[in-house]
């Protein structure tokens, strides 16, 4: 018999018994075979310790329902925008978590009347996992879109405004690194309501073996009801559309974006914000990082919280337009951005440029 | 009866089959569990929307989708040098000794290097098998007979290892 191929003795190192017959019989006898099969487990076992990783921990119910909540429609051009891919990292999350969750579930326990319309914004220091357990507050109620964001790819500045009735702000004083190439998005305005459940509550304290304190009139159903956008989105970068069925993070990264939405607007029905927040704190159970989230975003008035991951960026309080404004310089150095409230609209432009190009942009911009 | 079942309720008992060996996939390549779970969320997103959970061949679309993207990310250059620094950080936090930790991410880093310098057949080969995936396995991934596999896989760690060498040379 001819010796073994080297893909046979390959095979035989991963699954012996699955040359189990003549091949394993002419290893046992052959000298020479014997070697090279000691040859080729040796490299294999050197190749698996280079390509060791570290340690994967999956959560897979909770891996689900992220993507059970990514986006059901196909994007006009068939890709998505990497910037808005939900936990893309570092400096991506940084500037993602910040605008987005500064429009909505954050500013929805921010507040404290029954009414709320932010007119300045103020950098809150969180961690990622304080964000993060923002979603724990589906353990005391109930969160549902009545209006769900429908954001959109566009082609043109025409074609933003008439999706989200938004004029798409003019940059007039861009660096001559930042590409001319625009994309657009837009989205008309999303509505989130929060429905408090005492039921949810106590099962939530039971949780933790303790009973729920008692319940000030009219908490349990108060709803909280918060409205983001519209918002139209100026992309500036390469942003190809990469052929069908090629891999979408071939799709250029943006340099710069330009963002104009609708300031939020957060109400509430029977008990004011203040309230259901201070009540919150109290039910047992709740996580340390919930406690900060909750903490450190409030008492806000008419202050819009940014909350800035401190893992991944600073800021710093700018004047931008003549108001105050919030700037945010990642420890990096790959990023920056301001963000700002003004005439009822909530401004950001961030990129992968420096706090002063940033500033300097966002300045110019009418 | 599993004929009768809805696409969605497929579809999910798919995403709770495959989904650790998928994010595993891109684990192995990437050596970045934040970003390798990224990787397998957009995998299962991007087969969702095209395919049929119940269709025979979606493990391993599955498969081969999360080491192609995967791969891809890796050869992105801006991408790579925003994993690093991000995985440097965090790793600082959970490590003890920083000394050790900077060399075992020096090696990681030039294996991934080397890995993206592959072809994308044998980088994928590798991958798939340092993941776990049987012959067969990989063998349907890639769309090749299981005859073939043993003779790839040792091709490609030849390839490897010269790519290692060649990198760490320079």
């Amino acid at each position: 018999m001819a010796h073994l191929s080297e893909g046979t003795l390959r095979r035989m190192v991963d699954e012996p018994d699955a040359n189990a017959g003549a091949d394993a019989r002419h290893l046992e006898t052959c000298t020479e075979c014997k070697a090279r099969y000691e040859t080729v487990a040796g490299d294999a076992r050197a190749i698996t310790s280079l390509l060791a990783a570290p340690e994967l921990k999956v959560d897979v119910a909770s891996a689900f329902n992220r993507v059970r909540s990514a986006p059901a429609a196909r994007p006009r051009f068939g890709f998505r925008l990497p910037v808005m891919r939900p936990g893309s990292r570092p400096v991506v999350l940084a500037f993602a978590a910040t605008i987005a969750l500064a429009g909505l579930v954050v500013t929805a326990i921010a507040q404290g009347g029954s009414i709320f319309t932010p007119t300045t914004v103020e950098p809150v220091p969180v961690t990622v996992a304080d964000i993060q357990a923002l979603s724990q507050l589906s353990a005391y109620g109930n969160l549902t879109w009545t209006t769900k964001p429908n954001l959109q790819i566009v082609t043109s500045a025409a074609e933003a405004e008439s999706v989200s009735g938004l004029k798409p702000p003019t940059a007039n004083n861009l660096p001559a690194a930042i590409s001319k190439n625009v994309t657009y998005a837009a989205t008309p305005k999303a509505v989130a309501v929060f429905t408090f459940s005492k039921d949810k509550a106590a099962a939530a304290a039971a949780g933790a073996g303790k009973n729920l304190p008692a319940l000030p009139s009219g908490m349990d159903g108060a709803q909280l009801t918060v409205t983001a956008g519209p918002a139209v989105a100026e992309i500036f970068g390469n942003m190809t559309a990469p052929k069908a069925g090629t891999d979408i993070t071939q799709a250029g990264v943006p340099t710069l974006i330009i963002v104009k939405s609708s300031a939020p607007v957060a109400t509430s029905t029977q008990v004011t914000v203040q309230q259901l927040e201070d009540y919150l704190l109290s039910v047992p159970g709740i996580s340390p990082e919930l406690t900060n989230a909750i903490k450190a975003i409030g008492p806000g008035g008419t202050t819009l919280p940014v909350p800035v991951p401190v893992e991944f960026a600073t800021s710093s309080k700018v004047t931008v337009q003549d108001v105050a404004g919030v700037g945010l310089g990642d420890n990096t150095g790959v990023g920056a951005g301001v963000i700002w409230v003004k005439g009822g609209s909530v401004y950001a432009v961030v990129g992968t440029i420096k706090l002063s190009d940033a500033l300097d942009i966002a300045n110019h911009l009418t | 009866m599993a004929s009768l079942r809805s696409d969605e309720e497929s579809f999910e008992a798919l995403f709770t089959a495959e989904y650790a060996r998928v994010a595993g996939i891109a684990n192995r390549v990437l050596a970045d569990p934040h970003e390798a779970e990224d990787v397998a969320q957009e995998v299962f997103i991007d087969f969702h929307r095209l395919h049929s959970a119940s269709a025979q061949y979606a493990p391993a679309w599955l498969h081969r989708a999360a080491a192609h993207t995967a791969l891809n990310r890796l050869r992105g250059a801006r991408r790579r040098q925003r994993r690093e620094i991000a995985q440097a950080t965090e790793e600082m936090d959970r490590t003890a000794d920083p000394q050790k930790l900077l060399e075992v991410n020096e090696d990681r880093r030039q294996v991934r290097q080397a890995l993206a310098r592959l072809a994308p057949r044998p980088a994928a080969v590798l991958v798939l098998r340092a993941s776990g995936l049987s012959y067969a396995e990989v063998a349907q991934a890639l769309g090749v007979g299981i005859g073939q596999v043993g003779t790839l896989l040792r091709r490609a760690e030849a390839a490897l290892r010269k790519e290692v060498v060649r990198g760490t040379s320079i």
